[in-house]
């Protein structure tokens, strides 16, 4: 259970790591925002490699917001108790 | 017996006794053996949550034995309803179930023979001469002809070959088989060494499942960036990501026998892991190449002329990932695999001793 235990941990440290990215402040800067992704003329396709990180980042800072709250504070209680 | 062992009991018998000639006076055939009233608090106890009713018509059937009380009209009904609950329930874990491992595919999966399982092992483990690569399909024609015999409908569904006819489908048989080979024999291998602890059982074992979990979220993340939507290829993937374990065995079996104690550090181990890795990856390669490269032809065909330039880009970002898979991710995976046999406890014990 241990190293499955570190897994989750890595897991959920990763998605954390997407979610505190900042939308207007980073995100806008390097062209990877949805709000201000622009497609140019030709190559806006829906399934290019850029459109598909931008989509995947946009879902994971919506989704998972509040589960990420949630289980950020258990593992904190957790690791404060027991830890 | 339980009569024997209820009516004597403590103290009680002799005072709730008295009662029970009194109702065999008013209700001869139904009471009378004595047993029924020190029953009767304990049916009530139970009975009560339901109605009065059925618990007194319970006890009252109760006496003859338990034969009586299956007997029971309301017990009839309550073991119906209790029956039909858990046929609910169960049907519903199967549908949940069903949703995300289906056990009708699992079966396909698990349809192997022993030619089959053979032939797979020599084809994993050397993979160069191997000539069609693709799984073969079945047309299943489900004709519904009507009565006046001709076909009123027809359905084709393309279905891919059980493992027992197609040595190229993949299975699940052989990498379950293998990676319980794979925990057996590194705590075996731990064993000789005089290492062993039940733990590392576990230990084994969890990093095992956490390198396919890990390679199959790999594989995913890619799918979905690359745009390669395949579906029902969950299982094909674990079965892919499962072959390694065949390497490994080998690899760690063929070190112990040659260099005994030397784990798969010395030349040996190193020229089997080499040779195990190239197969594998050149095997992964050449199957998984239709998962991760669907028939970009006829794509190609099927969108207009202006997308072709994408659809090449894209095949050619996804051969790249196919080779970045197959060779790089897998190497290290194998390699943290094989590691955990001999060799890593050795050097860490050795590093231990040299600190």
């Amino acid at each position: 259970m241990l190293f499955l235990g570190s897994l989750f941990y890595v897991s959920v440290l990763l998605i954390n790591a997407i979610a505190v990215l900042s939308e207007d402040r980073f995100l806008a800067r390097i062209n990877l925002s949805s709000t201000t992704y622009d497609p140019s003329f030709g190559s806006g396709d829906a399934t290019s490699v850029k459109a598909k990180i931008i989509n995947l980042i946009a879902s994971v800072r919506t989704l998972m917001r509040i589960p990420l709250i949630i289980v950020n504070t258990l593992i904190i209680v957790y690791e404060l108790v027991l830890g | 017996m339980h009569r024997s062992s209820f009516a004597p009991p403590p103290a009680h018998s002799p005072p709730l006794h008295h009662p029970v000639p009194q109702h065999v006076s008013t209700v001869p055939m139904m009471r009378s053996p004595p047993p029924p009233a020190p029953q009767q608090p304990q049916s009530a106890s139970y009975g009560n949550p339901y109605q009065p009713a059925p618990a007194q018509g319970g006890s009252g059937t109760y006496a003859p034995g338990f034969g009586g009380f299956i007997n029971d009209p309301t017990a009839q009904m309550g073991f119906q309803v209790g029956k039909t609950a858990m046929m609910a329930g169960q049907e519903y874990v199967e549908q949940n179930f069903n949703r995300y491992v289906s056990i009708s595919a699992l079966k396909h999966y698990f349809n192997v023979s022993n030619s089959y399982v053979l032939s797979k092992l020599a084809l994993v483990l050397f993979p160069w001469r191997h000539k069609p690569w693709s799984r073969q399909q079945t047309r299943l024609t489900s004709t519904s002809t009507g009565p006046d015999g001709q076909i009123s409908q027809q359905q084709y569904s393309l279905m891919f070959l059980p493992p027992r006819d197609d040595l190229n489908s993949p299975d699940m048989y052989i990498p379950v088989m293998a990676l319980v080979t794979y925990i057996l024999l590194s705590a075996m291998l731990a064993g000789f060494r005089g290492e062993f602890h039940p733990e590392l059982l576990g230990s084994i074992t969890t990093t095992a499942i956490a390198v396919i979990v890990f390679e199959i979220i790999c594989l995913k993340l890619a799918m979905y960036i690359l745009s390669i939507n395949n579906d029902s290829q969950l299982l094909d993937l674990v079965a892919y990501s499962g072959y390694k374990f065949v390497g490994i065995i080998v690899t760690l079996v063929a070190s112990e026998v040659l260099t005994p104690g030397r784990g798969t550090g010395g030349w040996v181990g190193w020229t089997m892991f080499a040779y195990t890795f190239l197969a594998n990856a050149f095997f992964l390669l050449r199957s998984l190449k239709y998962v991760l490269l669907p028939d970009s032809t006829s794509d190609a065909s099927m969108r207009a002329g202006s997308m072709h330039t994408v659809a090449r880009s894209q095949r050619n970002r996804r051969t790249q990932f196919l080779f970045l898979y197959a060779y790089i991710i897998q190497f290290i995976f194998m390699w943290v695999l094989s590691r955990e046999g001999p060799s890593g406890l050795a050097s860490k014990t050795g590093g231990a001793a040299s600190l």
